[in-house]
């Protein structure tokens, strides 16, 4: 019964060095008793959680925080699984390595990084690496669908900057579904420039993610597919707290919700500096007592809590100041979008200031980074993407949202864009609702909003740009690297609902340089040795073909490996098949033209 | 106001994307018949209860975290109605095309491992869980034997706790004792989770 587990070789490689401990782990690592010793109880607490379900009544519950991986092999599998999130039953979930929510994957610039993501769902799905410059087919949209059961292996160059990203599921009409099953995971990219600054980065102890999400139970504890929920959730726990020490402490905030905003301060109203947009450093801490954050978008603030030992203080959702336009302003009675936060002020987490932790920093810094974006002078095109209520479009009802009135067409690609080009894209909306608008491939930079210079916390790398209600957004960037004529990159609202229901579009990065395919005859292969050990080799008949996709499908037609862009020269790994007869289905890179070779695994 | 009817619409669009199985409720029912082939080997049919007061069908499967907290649950039921002439039977409905782990094989080795104490058959087709309308595993059918007919007495959650059956209300057991009191049951509908059931198009 070996495949009930099985695994191939390669999933064993993951590093756990230092950044892969528990936060327990960590914790332990700290010199200083008292606060080890407040810690170790609320964590004890954490794990007594899934045992006592009278605990969950408690005032507030233990945040947990993702586990981490690091290294440059990252296995992750996805399941269906459950969790005790609130008293009673336990809600049926997705998770990733877990019950809920997944790693914290820690990437260093520079580094290739190697993903084993294993499908082990009743369904199919897709993971999409949220913010991360790779090439297209690696990408995890809607066009690389992973069916049950399959293990798919992309893999790339970390070229971002030091930030906080993400990944989540981006299977077209089913992505609201299972981001609400907890499928996602918190994506951390260090590099020497932030690695010089400093900057407080114990993950867990001043360094703490936070996932902002909300759901709705039913009355058997389970998730409703819903835009919006009733109880707000940070890091998969309700009412959470968490301590911090006395010095500066750097949270690092997603919005993972499927729908709402949030309109983040502190209950004393203080000051905190964000020093990220989406995609790495601002130039310098941004000073702020609100930020609207929407689905998709992350921001990194530093918060001074020096000398404020033994005091508490919440993080708040300040959503009562919020308009109807936007997400989560809108207060309904009944109906699909009721929910019990909406147009509320509330808490989402509380945070105690326990002692001081050192090494500790104390102060706030002046600058962090020099950005240089692209002059507008330099673009070669403005794109102009209008945002609309449908206005009766075509298979579109009266009024769901459109980008260029048009449904997202998964077999249309709306823009071809030329590898190397610089191009500004004019989001220029008519709606009467606020969308967040995200695009894949490229971090870009806001040059106006209205003709406006954008404010300084959204004035860096960006990937999420919140358009408002009859708002002008022109946004600039560098669509480099990665040419690929099939797949495309995705941009959309990230409201999952509306892009759920097409409001979404493609384009693919060409690389006109390249020769015309259909010029080229396609070519064969061969498999050896055959049988096959743990491993199989490919040898092309023209040494100068390179691969471009490779699937191994067995003889019940089940797809088992899914292998972009395969690196061949040490043979490919297919120690995790159980013996038997495979067809491996190979995708040559010029003519993607495919080629059919049966093999068979000792 | 637009945002009502972008309500609406969005319901509309809502319904075209679940893909949850519908609902049916199958109570006072006649149950479908059905011949499957068990982990030893046997086929194993409805009518080979036809002298037993009732029989508890189990959809489950070797896979699903939330059904495997349920596998002493299902020997304890079996212990305690086989000698009151209420057998307990498992219904794997899992598409082993999707889930190499639901063969018939990997069922075997599962049915061993958890020491079950029935019969665990194989609905390699999913006729029968489609017949009954499962949805999910693990689910229950509890069905009673009247007039010659089996009928469907009960459907839905064992109970109400998947990890702390201490702190659950034993919905398939008190159903069962009801339909032995010959009292009706109080509630003889009770939603189910789990995995879902994924059926082949």
């Amino acid at each position: 019964m070996c495949f009930l587990f099985m695994f191939c070789r390669n999933n064993t490689r993951s590093v756990i060095n230092r950044e892969g401990m528990t936060a327990t782990d960590r914790l332990k690592q700290t010199n200083h008793p008292a606060f080890m010793r407040k810690f170790s109880f609320l964590l004890s607490l954490a794990f007594l959680q899934t045992g006592l379900s009278h605990f969950v009544h408690a005032q507030y519950n233990p945040m947990s925080i993702p586990d981490t991986l690091s290294g440059k092999v990252f296995n992750l599998n996805i399941r269906d699984t459950f969790q005790q999130i609130v008293a009673g039953n336990q809600t049926i979930t997705g998770g990733i390595n877990g019950s809920f929510w997944g790693p914290t994957l820690i990437f260093r610039k520079g580094d290739s990084v190697h993903m084993n993501v294993h499908n082990f769902l009743n369904d199919s799905t897709t993971l999409h690496w949220h913010g991360m410059h790779l090439p297209a087919v690696m990408d995890g949209g809607p066009h690389q669908v992973l069916p049950p059961g399959a293990l798919w292996q992309p893999y790339w160059k970390v070229t971002n900057n030091a930030g906080t990203y993400w990944y989540h599921p981006h299977l077209h009409e089913m992505t609201e579904a299972q981001i609400i099953k907890g499928i996602g995971g918190l994506i951390i990219v260090r590099d020497a420039i932030e690695d010089a600054l400093a900057l407080p980065r114990r993950y867990g102890v001043d360094d703490i993610p936070l996932v902002l999400t909300d759901r709705k139970f039913d009355a058997l504890n389970q998730f409703q597919i819903a835009p919006y929920g009733d109880t707000m959730m940070v890091n998969g726990t309700v009412r959470p707290e968490y301590t911090i020490p006395a010095q500066v402490v750097r949270l690092r905030i997603l919005d993972g919700a499927t729908e709402r905003s949030y309109n983040i301060g502190f209950s004393d109203n203080r000051t905190f500096y964000v020093i990220t947009s989406d995609d790495g450093l601002l130039d310098k801490p941004v000073p702020l007592t609100r930020y609207l954050l929407s689905p998709g978008e992350r921001i990194e603030l530093l918060v001074n809590c020096n000398g404020q030992s033994g005091t508490s203080v919440n993080l708040v959702a300040y959503n009562a100041a919020l308009t109807p336009q936007i997400a989560g302003g809108e207060s309904f009675p009944t109906g699909l979008f009721a929910n019990a936060l909406g147009h509320k002020d509330f808490n989402m987490l509380h945070l105690n200031i326990g002692p001081v932790s050192s090494p500790a920093v104390t102060a706030i810094p002046a600058a962090l980074t020099v950005n240089t974006f692209p002059a507008a002078s330099a673009a070669a095109v403005t794109r102009t993407i209008n945002i609309t209520d449908s206005a009766g479009a075509p298979g579109a009802g009266p009024l769901a949202f459109l980008l260029n009135h048009k449904l997202f067409d998964i077999n249309y690609i709306n823009y071809t864009v030329p590898l190397n080009n610089t191009e500004i894209w004019e989001l220029a909306s008519t709606s009467t609702f606020a969308h967040p608008f995200h695009i894949h491939d490229v971090a870009f930079n806001i040059l106006s909003i209205n003709g406006a210079a954008p404010p300084a916390e959204q004035a860096g790398w960006k990937d999420v740009v919140l358009v408002k209600a009859n708002q002008t957004v022109r946004f600039i960037a560098r669509f480099e690297d990665y040419a690929d004529a099939i797949h495309p990159f995705m941009y959309h609202c990230h409201i999952a609902l509306h892009e759920d229901g097409g409001m979404m579009g493609q384009f693919v990065v060409n690389n006109t340089s390249s020769i015309d395919p259909a010029s080229l005859p396609a070519k064969g292969y061969t498999l050896y040795p055959n049988p096959a050990g743990d491993h199989i080799y490919l040898k092309a008949q023209d040494g100068s073909s390179q691969v471009y996709y490779i699937s191994v499908i067995d003889m019940a037609g089940r797809t088992l490996m899914m292998l972009p862009r395969p690196e061949l020269s040490a043979g490919i790994d297919i120690s995790c098949l159980p013996p038997g007869t495979y067809i491996m289905q190979i995708t040559d890179e010029k003519t993607k033209a495919k080629t059919n070779a049966t093999f068979f695994k000792n | 106001m637009k945002r009502y009817c972008t309500a609406i619409l969005s319901l509309l669009l809502m319904a075209s994307f679940r893909t949850e199985p519908k609902r049916i409720v199958m109570l006072g029912k006649e149950a479908p018949a059905f011949s499957l082939t068990a982990t030893d080997g046997r086929i194993v049919q409805l009518h080979d209860f036809d002298s037993a007061k009732g029989l508890i069908v189990v959809f489950t499967c070797n896979h699903c975290p939330f059904a495997r907290l349920y596998t002493d649950r299902f020997n304890a039921l079996a212990d305690r109605y086989t000698p009151l002439k209420v057998p307990l039977i498992a219904i794997n409905p899992m598409d082993s095309l999707l889930y190499e782990t639901e063969t018939l094989e990997g069922m075997r080795v599962f049915a061993a491992s958890m020491q079950y104490h029935f019969s665990y058959l194989q609905d390699r087709t999913q006729q029968v869980a489609a017949a009954f309308h499962a949805t999910h595993t693990p689910q229950v059918f509890v069905l009673w034997r009247e007039n010659s007919k089996w009928i469907i007495r009960y459907q839905g959650a064992i109970d109400n706790n998947g990890q702390h059956p201490e702190l659950a209300a034993p919905f398939v057991a008190q159903a069962v004792d009801a339909l032995l009191r010959g009292d009706t049951i109080a509630q003889p509908e009770r939603l189910s989770l789990g995995c879902e059931i994924n059926y082949r198009k």
